[in-house]
């Protein structure tokens, strides 16, 4: 996991990001011909983008596991499928469509995803969520378990989202990401909800003052 | 990895809600017991999300969409020396990639390095379709992407972006369900409304002050 960025005080900046870019020309010497170019060409953009890293927070953890920018974290696990799971999960996968209600009443997931891998024999299962990883998942426990049962039943070794050992499960086959990248880190579910309802009210107001 | 183009389901959408739940009863005759008992309990859920209107659309040439919103995912095999390299540009980077910032129609993106550092699962959600998000990067951060990509086998560089669009979606696999929770915003939307926010709260500050 990504270790928090030393704070870096204002007259070592410089130097600081010549530092980097000396590392960043090592690790490049043995690079593809187009990286090499690319680094040449870009290393004005580069400059910048280490020079702006000066203070910032980068890429935070999401607690037991995964990785977190601002309020945003990242969840990624790759799952066994269990015997006949795959044929179960898709079939009811398309029959869903995409309605994930329960996933709305959770209330702090941004995104989600199922990808089928390796001949059906994998899930990758991947989300974007507010905030730490213990209380996300206590959310799914108490407010969707059924739901949760569903679909999970699908998957080797799914112990029951009942089972106290549900978390040590998921804990086991998820993968923190080297890296997370979230446009709007500062906005949860429930306050891009808030704002989406502000910028109708906005839109309203102004037209009837014209 | 097999690539696959994502289609829209069309085969169910004519079934009444009883006919689904049944397609899952027999889906499900063979599940673990825990998957049965769930499913008994658990029908008034899953009879509100089948009686929706289908939500899974697709972003073009492949991948998922739903709404304005939609998914890449991608496993892309590693030249020899290319995870090394990758992992310490994005340590140099800290998670920040204001290149990003600059296309402006990405959500999010992870990088998980899998297989022993043979491969890099990448995964954004984005604003769109795929291959104007692909054009997007090539026109406005070519040598940002050739930076992290030439760590990948066969990689043809951002220059030629028909090419490159073409290795990305030969490396994708479309997922089979993909849920956004605000797919009416893209990401410039969901920023005017940050500013929005921000106005209004000030205002009313004013007001009541």
């Amino acid at each position: 996991m990504a270790t928090q960025a030393q704070m870096v005080t204002e007259p070592t900046k410089e130097r600081v990001v010549e530092q980097k870019l000396q590392r960043l020309r090592e690790l490049y010497a043995d690079a593809p011909e187009v990286g090499k170019v690319a680094l040449q060409n870009g290393i004005a953009d580069i400059a910048r983008e280490f020079a702006a890293l000066t203070g910032a927070t980068g890429v935070q953890s999401a607690g037991r596991v995964g990785a977190r920018q601002g309020k945003v974290s990242e969840l990624t696990a790759l799952l066994q499928i269990a015997k006949g799971g795959a044929k179960r999960l898709r079939g009811l996968l398309e029959l869903v469509e995409g309605n994930f209600r329960g996933a709305d009443v959770v209330g702090t997931l941004h995104d989600m995803r199922f990808v089928f891998l390796e001949n059906d024999t994998k899930l990758l299962f991947a989300t974007a969520y507010d905030g730490e990883w213990d209380a996300y998942i206590d959310d799914f426990v108490t407010k969707i378990p059924t739901s949760m049962d569903i679909f999970f039943c699908n998957l080797e070794g799914w112990p029951g989202i009942r089972h106290p050992k549900v978390k040590d499960w998921l804990v086991q086959h998820q993968i923190t990401a080297d890296a997370w990248y979230v446009a709007n880190p500062n906005l949860t579910v429930a306050e891009t909800r808030r704002l989406e309802r502000v910028g109708k009210a906005v839109d309203e107001f102004l037209d009837k003052l014209s | 990895m097999a690539t696959q183009t994502a289609t829209v389901d069309t085969t169910h959408q004519d079934l009444t809600i009883e006919q689904k739940l049944q397609k899952i009863r027999e889906l499900y005759a063979d599940a673990p017991e825990l998957g049965k008992a769930a499913l008994k309990n658990g029908l008034a859920m899953l009879t509100q999300e089948l009686a929706a209107e289908g939500r899974a659309q697709t972003a073009g040439r492949i991948g998922a969409r739903q709404g304005k919103v939609s998914e890449l995912t991608v496993f892309l095999p590693f030249v020899k020396g290319g995870a090394q390299r990758l992992r310490g540009l994005l340590r140099l980077l800290q998670g920040n990639f204001r290149a990003a910032d600059a296309v402006g129609t990405v959500h999010d993106m992870r990088f998980v390095f899998v297989d022993n550092d043979t491969k890099l699962l990448f995964a954004t959600a984005y604003d769109g379709d795929f291959d104007p998000y692909i054009e997007d990067f090539a026109a406005k951060i070519p040598n940002a992407m050739d930076l992290w990509l030439c760590n990948f086998e066969g990689y043809p560089g951002m220059r030629n972006p028909s090419a490159a669009a073409d290795w990305i979606a030969k490396h994708q696999i479309a997922a089979e369900a993909w849920y956004v929770n605000s797919p009416n915003l893209t990401g410039a939307e969901t920023r005017k409304l940050e500013y929005i926010g921000k106005a209004v709260d000030e205002l009313l500050d004013k007001v009541g002050g």
